[in-house]
């Protein structure tokens, strides 16, 4: 396990190395390996799958021309890279609710997206797919503080110091927030018929 | 054991008995009786375990737990309403008490409110049921938008054929350059080049020509006499060739070679 760690960080770092010489393919695989979870991350936050598209290839344009700052003594590149995407999600998001002209929360047909987009083949991945469209519906519905907060936690499962970390506020802000966050969200799927008991 | 002073009991006289017998009724010599029927006849003690159990099942459905703890919590609530917890109050510990850290006496009144109150009663099942379904929501991840890539690509290094970009000579023998200027960056090593850097400064300035430290000091002070002098004859006016000559004095350092030459 150690020595798979250690492999993959310095995959990580080899591969800024050859980006930083010009390498084309190296930059290639690490817009593929990370792609899709920048584009998720971005399209919870956004809720559209354009305004997710467009976020993520904002993040790595940022990326490319930041990797000349990645140092290995920060942590391995996986990291540096999510909490960069992350940082800059977030901003968006708060830009976002500042000027909410621009938003495209709540935008139906991008949920809709999600349930064409995969196969109908057996009804519990179906049902499974539905869940989900219904989870990211229940999010969208609440108050953006603790959407970022509930997000960061039970998504992207960061602990309660990255949380302070990335957000710049107290731990006690951020516990509240979570748990005001966790309530609102049940009763929000409690009201879409999701979780009842 | 006497044989012969034992009770010997019938089948159906040890369904009569049954009873009595699992209320520890009879006297001694019956008790007895019966047990050792149950032994002897598998009927009969098939029956004795159908009838034990039954009166098991019974015991756990007369007392359920759950309503011990809402009578209990009825009770507390009523003596000691000091004590009760309201929705907000509710609310507000619900993940500390699903992490497991809400400390004891918190804890206690947690669990009546969560008893008692109808509208809080089922939203700690929920809250779990949201939380295992934003997880449930994180492993479905959707699939990246065709062209993404295409688009990255283009915005990042101008062409969508990443492979054909290769990298120069020049830049890959810069970014191999780039390990070797470690020694200064190790933090370890900053004080270190510090004081060499001061070392080197220092001996390189104040040493004078004959290598002693002395002859700075002493070329300050005919520095300092010069300038006052100089100063001295802007004020009063004159007599300036004879006076810049009787200043030159022999001083150690620099100027010993000149003396030294004259």
């Amino acid at each position: 396990m150690e020595a798979l760690k250690i492999a993959t960080e310095n995959n990580g770092i080899e591969l800024v190395r050859r980006c930083r010489a010009g390498d084309g393919s190296a930059w290639e695989e690490i817009v593929s390996q990370f792609s899709r979870r920048i584009f998720n991350l971005a399209y919870r936050f956004t809720s559209s799958v354009e305004a997710a598209e467009d976020l993520t290839q904002e993040v790595f344009i940022r990326i490319y021309k930041t990797l000349d700052q990645y140092d290995a003594k920060q942590g391995d590149l996986a990291n540096w890279l999510m909490r960069l995407a992350r940082n800059l999600i977030i901003d968006d998001y708060r830009h976002r609710q500042r000027n909410p002209q621009n938003s495209m929360a709540d935008d139906v047909e991008d949920h809709t997206f999600h349930l064409r987009a995969v196969g109908t083949s057996a009804q519990k991945e179906i049902e499974r797919r539905e869940l989900c469209v219904q989870v990211q519906e229940g999010i969208d519905k609440l108050p953006p503080d603790l959407r970022t907060c509930v997000i960061l936690r039970d998504i992207e499962e960061l602990s309660y110091q990255e949380i302070v970390d990335v957000l710049k506020i107290p731990e006690g802000t951020v516990k509240s927030r979570i748990n005001r966050g966790r309530i609102e969200l049940a009763k929000v799927l409690r009201r879409m018929r999701v979780v009842n008991i | 054991m006497n044989y012969t002073d034992e009770k010997i009991i019938k089948c159906s006289e040890f369904e009569e008995l049954l009873t009595d017998y699992l209320d520890g009724a009879l006297d001694k010599q019956t008790h007895k009786a019966v047990a050792a029927h149950a032994l002897r006849c598998p009927l009969c003690h098939a029956l004795l375990n159908e009838v034990k159990d039954a009166l098991e099942l019974c015991h756990e459905m007369t007392a359920p737990k759950a309503s011990l703890t809402h009578l209990e919590a009825r009770i507390l609530t009523m003596t000691a309403p000091e004590t009760a917890m309201s929705c907000s109050q509710f609310e507000e510990h619900l993940t500390d008490y699903l992490d497991g850290f809400l400390p004891a006496t918190l804890f206690h009144r947690w669990e009546r409110h969560a008893v008692l109150c109808e509208s809080c009663t089922d939203l700690p099942g929920e809250v779990v049921r949201s939380i295992a379904a934003c997880y449930t929501y994180k492993m479905d991840e959707l699939p990246i938008p065709e062209g993404l890539h295409a688009k990255i690509l283009q915005s990042t290094l101008g062409t969508t054929k990443a492979k054909a970009v290769k990298a120069s000579w020049s830049s890959q023998a810069a970014e191999w350059m780039r390990g070797f200027r470690l020694p200064i960056s190790i933090p370890q090593l900053a004080p270190v080049a510090m004081i060499m850097l001061f070392a080197v400064l220092f001996f390189g300035s104040t040493v004078s020509a004959d290598g002693s430290f002395g002859g700075v000091y002493q070329k300050s002070f005919e520095l300092a006499e010069q300038t006052y002098k100089q100063s001295a004859d802007a004020v009063l006016g004159g007599e300036e060739t004879n006076e810049k000559k009787s200043t030159q004095e022999p001083v150690r350092g620099t100027f010993v070679d000149n003396e030294e030459k004259k």
